[in-house]
């Protein structure tokens, strides 16, 4: 399991933080003492760090640029100073990436899974073995037995997402959250044409029964 | 206002001086009369006398008039106005001495009056960052603790600090908008970037409500700062969605085109519409118009002046097009100079 790094000092947002990630699957820790940060980022041998800016007694731009000194852990500058001269400040202090505060955990989550993929590229999925079938993010296809079909960009996102809560219903709600996350801003009448269009797809590869539609209460990939 | 200064009136002004003086001439010219002088000499010297008296008059007539006229010349070409001491000339009578030292102690007071007022400005604006961002942690954390603890009130206590969240970033931009001093920090930025950051920000109640959002040709390069441009689309597209039509199919189509002096960015909707005579008001402060009132939209009328604000400080013009029951288009217009493209 991969481990993120809390450095925050409003004891109450980091133990939240800390639970989340705890449940989105990560193994989460904290600073609790700002005496010797640096050192404790340093020894604390995470794979990513989240730095709150404003930590009693330091600087965190001074943390994060003797941090990247020593180390390439990727850092997330946590802040609630919100100007465009801050977050050019910070990249030049070697923060890989710069979030505001209140932020959107949605958005966060998704940047540090981006930063953990790049930095072991080795871990890096390009297929993903669903039982039935596999799917292929490099070209956007599905494999069964050898046989290919190709799905569209929102389809393949709309499979991949079902297959990360397989056998689970999922709401059409969820789905669009999902898709408007990763910036393709479909639709209720987009979302039907894609399910009805991966069903059929499915269907090439005698996969029918697969796909699932609950009515009133949304989809399940079994 | 320009006083002319007329020889009448500078004559009129030296009256006792002119009347005393001839009160003289007259007095000489008895005693003259009473002794048995020439006639040349009775008439020549209170004529030598007279003459050069007025010749004298006329002259500080001129250099008096020269200066004054010199003055209101330099007046009329300054935009601000009181940066007169700085340039005026220093003239060779004393009352203009006189004058220039007054303008300048006059200059001072009201300068350090004025710089007394900034500080107070700026001292509050800072404050009022601070606040804001002291504020946003607990804020955070609240948003935190309902991502753990998902829930049906959880998520509407959620959608309350999405609002709460709004009006701080209102009273961040408004402190920002008020201050002299330029603080944004303009760089190139892909407006795709900008509307995508906006969308995802309000894709809670857009997905909830069933908003379509329509993109197209927004991958277009502009120079700006991205904050200030997020938060005035954000108040855009909030109207948007707040002056929707109910029960009807809702949408928002936001495209931009690239001329050759301007990239205009446009929104619009398919909301209820202002009123044909309100739509010029919809950026004056505190406006709130049919809309506001009737529909019990709870308009503060904040959101557009904000936007027309911080759009003039980014040199950025902003238009409004509505037809009442049809819709809104608002659009953004940025300037596309060879100066801002080197930047």
């Amino acid at each position: 399991m991969q481990k993120i790094l809390i450095v925050e000092d409003d004891e109450k947002l980091r133990e939240e933080m800390k639970i989340f990630f705890n449940n989105n699957g990560y193994e989460a820790e904290a600073l609790k003492k700002f005496n010797n940060t640096i050192q404790d980022i340093i020894s604390a041998n995470s794979d990513l760090v989240l730095l709150d800016i404003n930590l009693p007694g330091v600087d965190g731009e001074y943390v994060c640029k003797e941090v990247r000194k020593k180390s390439n852990v990727p850092i997330i500058i946590v802040t609630s100073r919100d100007n465009e001269i801050d977050e050019l400040l910070s990249i030049n202090y070697g923060a890989d990436h710069y979030i505001t505060k209140p932020f959107n955990i949605q958005i966060l989550l998704a940047k540090i899974g981006s930063l953990l993929r790049r930095s072991n590229m080795e871990n890096t999925q390009y297929t993903i073995n669903a039982r039935e079938f596999i799917i292929n993010l490099s070209n956007s296809t599905i494999l069964k037995d050898n046989k290919e079909i190709e799905l569209t960009k929102n389809e393949i996102k709309i499979l991949k997402y079902l297959n990360e809560k397989r056998n689970k219903i999922v709401s059409r709600g969820e789905i669009m959250d999902y898709l408007w996350e990763s910036e393709s801003f479909i639709d209720d009448n987009t979302l039907t044409v894609n399910i009805t269009r991966l069903r059929n797809k499915l269907e090439k590869l005698n996969l029918k029964d697969l796909l699932e539609t609950k009515r009133g209460q949304g989809y399940i990939l079994k | 206002m320009v006083v002319n200064m007329k020889f009448s009136s500078f004559l009129k002004n030296k009256v006792i001086q002119i009347s005393l003086f001839l009160f003289s001439i007259i007095t000489i010219e008895i005693f003259l009369l009473a002794y048995p002088y020439g006639k040349f000499i009775r008439i020549y010297i209170p004529l030598i006398i007279l003459s050069s008296y007025f010749i004298a008059i006329f002259i500080e007539y001129l250099i008096k008039r020269k200066y004054y006229k010199y003055i209101y010349t330099l007046l009329e070409g300054l935009k601000e106005k009181y940066l007169i001491t700085e340039i005026i000339k220093n003239p060779n009578f004393i009352e203009g001495k006189i004058l220039n030292e007054i303008m300048e102690q006059v200059n001072k007071s009201m300068i350090e009056n004025v710089n007394k007022y900034k500080y107070l400005q700026e001292d509050y604006k800072e404050y009022i960052e601070m606040w804001i961002h002291e504020i946003k942690i607990p804020i955070a954390t609240s948003k935190m603790i309902i991502e753990n603890n998902k829930n049906e009130i959880t998520k509407s206590i959620d959608e309350e600090l999405d609002k709460v969240e709004n009006y701080i970033e209102q009273a961040l931009y408004y402190a920002r908008s008020s201050t002299v001093e330029k603080d944004y920090y303009i760089k190139k930025c892909n407006i795709k970037d900008i509307v995508n950051e906006v969308i995802r920000k309000n894709k809670a109640i857009l997905i909830g409500k069933k908003i379509a959002i329509k993109m197209h040709n927004l991958n277009i390069m502009v120079n700006t700062d991205s904050k200030w441009i997020i938060f005035i689309l954000n108040q855009i597209i909030l109207n948007s969605i707040k002056y929707r039509k109910t029960n009807e199919k809702n949408e928002i189509e936001i495209y931009a085109s690239k001329g050759k002096e301007n990239i205009i960015l446009y929104i619009k909707d398919n909301g209820i519409g202002i009123k044909q005579g309100e739509i010029v008001r919809v950026f004056e402060k505190g406006f709130t118009g049919t809309n506001g009132r009737i529909l019990n939209k709870k308009s503060t009328g904040i959101g557009l002046y904000l936007c027309r604000k911080l759009c003039d400080k980014l040199g950025v013009a902003i238009e409004l097009e509505s037809i009442q029951n049809e819709g809104t288009e608002v659009r953004l217009i940025f300037p596309n100079s060879s100066y801002t493209s080197c930047i």
